[in-house]
């Protein structure tokens, strides 16, 4: 239609050619230049996973602003000791950071106060399928509570076992520790002499000490909740709590609470701890500092029915509150992508839950690959309960006390049972 | 003529209304500088503390529209052991760490009152401890008591041949915490009963000594009775700052282990920003002010029943 000829041409008519001539050559722009459309300013806010944190955040950010040059992102941390109180104040405020990262332990209780974007609707958009399905079901499965998708799931910690080889090779053990709970137990005996420790765990409610007791729950086919989180799931766990307990009985641990995790490490870099639950960023600790013997990483033995890791999860939120969701989703889609998790991942030596840029990461660190291809895929997570963490939190000082010897693992599980129970209700 | 103003032609009304407002300009400069710790005071302590009382009432309020709820948070503290533990600890906590300090804090006090030559430097040092952060003087005390090398660990083992696990341990957790918290405070605390003693008049010391009176005596008759004021302030000062512990907990074992240094305050913290329930925070919080009030207002009474 010619635009200069008007005659029997209305208003309407000619104002429709109009726009629909200048946005004819929009609509075939490439991708880049059409993001480059996207404008404003979103904030982020994440718990540091190194010191140069704010170092790799900003080539991330330099990355997305060279293809949206008209966008910026202003990055700030949560101090990981006051997570919970930082993130409470934020969102309190009611101008919390746009982009947040959340771990799977608190953000389905601010999902539940619709504090934070349902994103089911945009990480099911058939345009970022091909993205949505790099990222392993599990990881998924983190990120789903009270009925929505609150983030993207970017980055983990598994909760691996360290093990001195040189103690397990010279008691003999090296080949049968992890078999099973009887060997563990006799392997822990065999290698403990004078002040080494044949076996440690956290047990203190401030290390977060539950991490270490997961996977021998989950191995005995019991959770924290039943599948439709309306009571406690710990049902058939009773032996394994029994093991833990023996365990700490049987004096090859140091002595319950006495050593805080960080203590736990130390002894193990010292070689005064045989096997010792720790997680996988020491390993660029024990990589960088080589300690005067031989390790490796290794999960626990299998319980009776399965033998699971376990790995606390983050996801990318936006915040209800933000008034750049356009920005924000774009900026998680960037961060979530390959390249740039990969990179970060690599940085900061945590785990990735895409599949598809495995092969490319920790080529220089082995203990790191075999991680993240064989530990990763075993992870069995915790269930994003609105109050998992007060959960936790609250069953904890029963299992100090099942430490200390002072109730049986069935007396124990019992005990946590009737707590959740009351918290689920 | 006389004005209509005159007090002897004003009615009672217009009398009193002059009397006030007299008081008033006379008092205006007075309030003109109170003013601004004045609006402090109600912006940022009295209209919380109200605020506070309303969330007890209501189901969340922070992170979500409040829901009254009635005197279900009121009824769930009478009826959680957690909160009657908390109490118990927090008290155990002050019988233990109170007497210690204000002992230990006087032997100070009477040493230094004695020293001449480097008094000042002295004071200085004992004081140092005080200004430090808690979480540095947790920091400090965690290598102390570390079972493998700290000073403390290894010198009761190297003495009784016990290892004590200061911390991990449900009988000695919270009596470490004293501990550190007494070593933290003493500098205070001796500076304090030191200002008490040089206070003193020294003609009684004189007339007792003249009358031969032994430092013993002197000590018991005289020192400690003229000393009461500045002890029955540290009573309750020392209670209603004690009652409120959390730093060291927080730092050294979030509450346990098993509970047994889980504290009022800690508990508060813990519901508000663990546990998203603001209503059963705000609901311990009031419970703590009404535990400082009754044993300041025991305290009081049970000290002026015994002052001539």
């Amino acid at each position: 239609m010619s635009v200069t000829n008007t005659r029997g041409v209305n208003r309407r008519r000619f104002l429709s050619a109009l726009a629909g001539s200048t946005a004819f050559p929009y609509l075939f722009r490439a991708e880049s230049t059409r993001a480059a459309g996207l404008s404003g300013k979103i904030t982020m806010i994440k718990g540091p996973h190194s010191a140069d944190e704010a170092k790799y955040e900003a080539e991330i950010i330099d990355d997305f602003k060279k293809a949206n040059p008209n966008a910026d992102v202003d990055f700030t941390t949560y101090d990981w000791a006051n997570m919970n109180a930082q993130l409470t104040a934020g969102f309190a405020s009611g101008s919390p950071p746009d982009v947040e990262y959340l771990v799977d332990l608190v953000y389905p209780a601010y999902a539940e106060r619709g504090l934070l974007q349902d994103m089911t609707t945009l990480v099911n958009d058939p345009s970022w399928k091909s993205e949505h399905d790099a990222i392993q079901p599990f990881a998924w499965e983190l990120a789903k509570s009270s009925k929505g998708t609150w983030g993207v799931p970017v980055l983990g910690a598994v909760y691996n076992i360290f093990v001195n080889l040189d103690l397990l090779n010279a008691a003999g053990v090296a080949n049968t520790w992890n078999k099973s709970y009887p060997d563990l137990m006799a392997a822990a005996k065999a290698t403990t002499k004078g002040d080494t420790f044949g076996f440690s765990m956290r047990t203190r409610v401030s290390d977060y000490a539950f991490w270490d007791w997961f996977p021998y729950i989950h191995n005995a086919g019991a959770d924290i909740l039943n599948k439709d989180w309306t009571a406690n799931g710990l049902a058939g766990a009773e032996d394994a709590m029994q093991f833990l307990i023996d365990l700490h009985k049987a004096g090859v641990t140091p002595p319950v609470g006495s050593v805080d995790w960080q203590g736990q490490f130390d002894l193990f870099k010292a070689g005064k701890i045989a096997i010792y639950h720790g997680e996988t960023p020491e390993i660029n600790d024990l990589l960088t500092t080589p300690p005067p013997f031989k390790w490796d990483v290794a999960y626990a033995p299998p319980g009776p029915k399965a033998q699971t890791v376990m790995g606390n999860f983050g996801i990318l939120s936006i915040a209800a509150a933000s008034k750049n969701k356009d920005l924000a989703w774009a900026f998680i889609k960037h961060w979530a992508s390959g390249p740039e998790v990969g990179r970060f991942a690599g940085e900061v030596n945590l785990q990735v839950v895409r599949t598809d840029i495995v092969d490319k990461l920790y080529l220089d660190k082995p203990p790191m690959q075999k991680i993240q291809k064989d530990f990763v895929p075993r992870v069995k997570g915790v269930q994003p309960h609105p109050k998992i963490l007060t959960m936790l939190q609250q069953i904890w000082p029963v299992a100090e006390s099942a430490y200390l010897g002072s109730v049986t693992g069935k007396e124990a599980i019992a005990q946590m049972g009737e707590i959740i129970n009351k918290l689920a209700a | 003529m006389e004005a209509a103003t005159s007090p002897s032609h004003m009615t009672e009304e217009e009398h009193r209304r002059q009397r006030f407002w007299a008081a008033a300009r006379h008092n205006l400069t007075a309030y003109i500088f109170l003013a601004p710790i004045l609006i402090f005071f109600v912006v940022f302590m009295a209209l919380p503390v109200v605020w506070l009382f309303y969330l007890s009432f209501q189901h969340d309020g922070i992170l979500a529209p409040a829901q009254f709820a009635g005197l279900d948070n009121w009824r769930r503290t009478f009826s959680d052991g957690l909160v009657v533990k908390c109490i118990g600890n927090t008290l155990y906590y002050c019988v233990l760490a109170i007497p210690t300090v204000f002992v230990l804090g006087m032997i100070v006090a009477l040493s230094l009152q004695g020293v001449r030559r480097g008094a000042a430097l002295l004071r200085i040092l004992i004081y140092f401890p005080t200004l430090q952060a808690s979480l540095i003087v947790a920091l400090i005390w965690t290598f102390m008591i570390h079972p493998d090398f700290g000073l403390l660990a290894l010198s009761i083992r190297a003495l009784t041949g016990v290892k004590v696990n200061f911390l991990g341990d449900p009988h000695f957790a919270m009596p470490t915490i004293a501990m550190i918290e007494v070593w933290k405070g003493l500098g205070f605390w001796s500076i304090l009963f030191l200002s008490g003693l040089l206070a003193l008049p020294s003609d009684l010391y004189h007339a007792a000594e003249l009358d031969g009176a032994g430092s013993i005596r002197r000590f018991f008759s005289l020192t400690l009775p003229l000393m009461k004021p500045t002890f029955y302030f540290g009573v309750i000062f020392a209670t209603i700052v004690n009652l409120q512990l959390f730093d060291s907990v927080f730092v050294l074992t979030d509450g346990g282990p098993v509970n047994s240094t889980a504290t009022i305050a800690w508990y508060i913290y813990r519901s508000l920003f663990t546990f998203s329930d603001p209503g059963f925070g705000a609901t311990l919080s009031f419970l703590l002010v009404i535990v400082v009030l009754a044993l300041t207002a025991l305290q009081t009474w049970l000290m002026r029943e015994r002052t001539p």
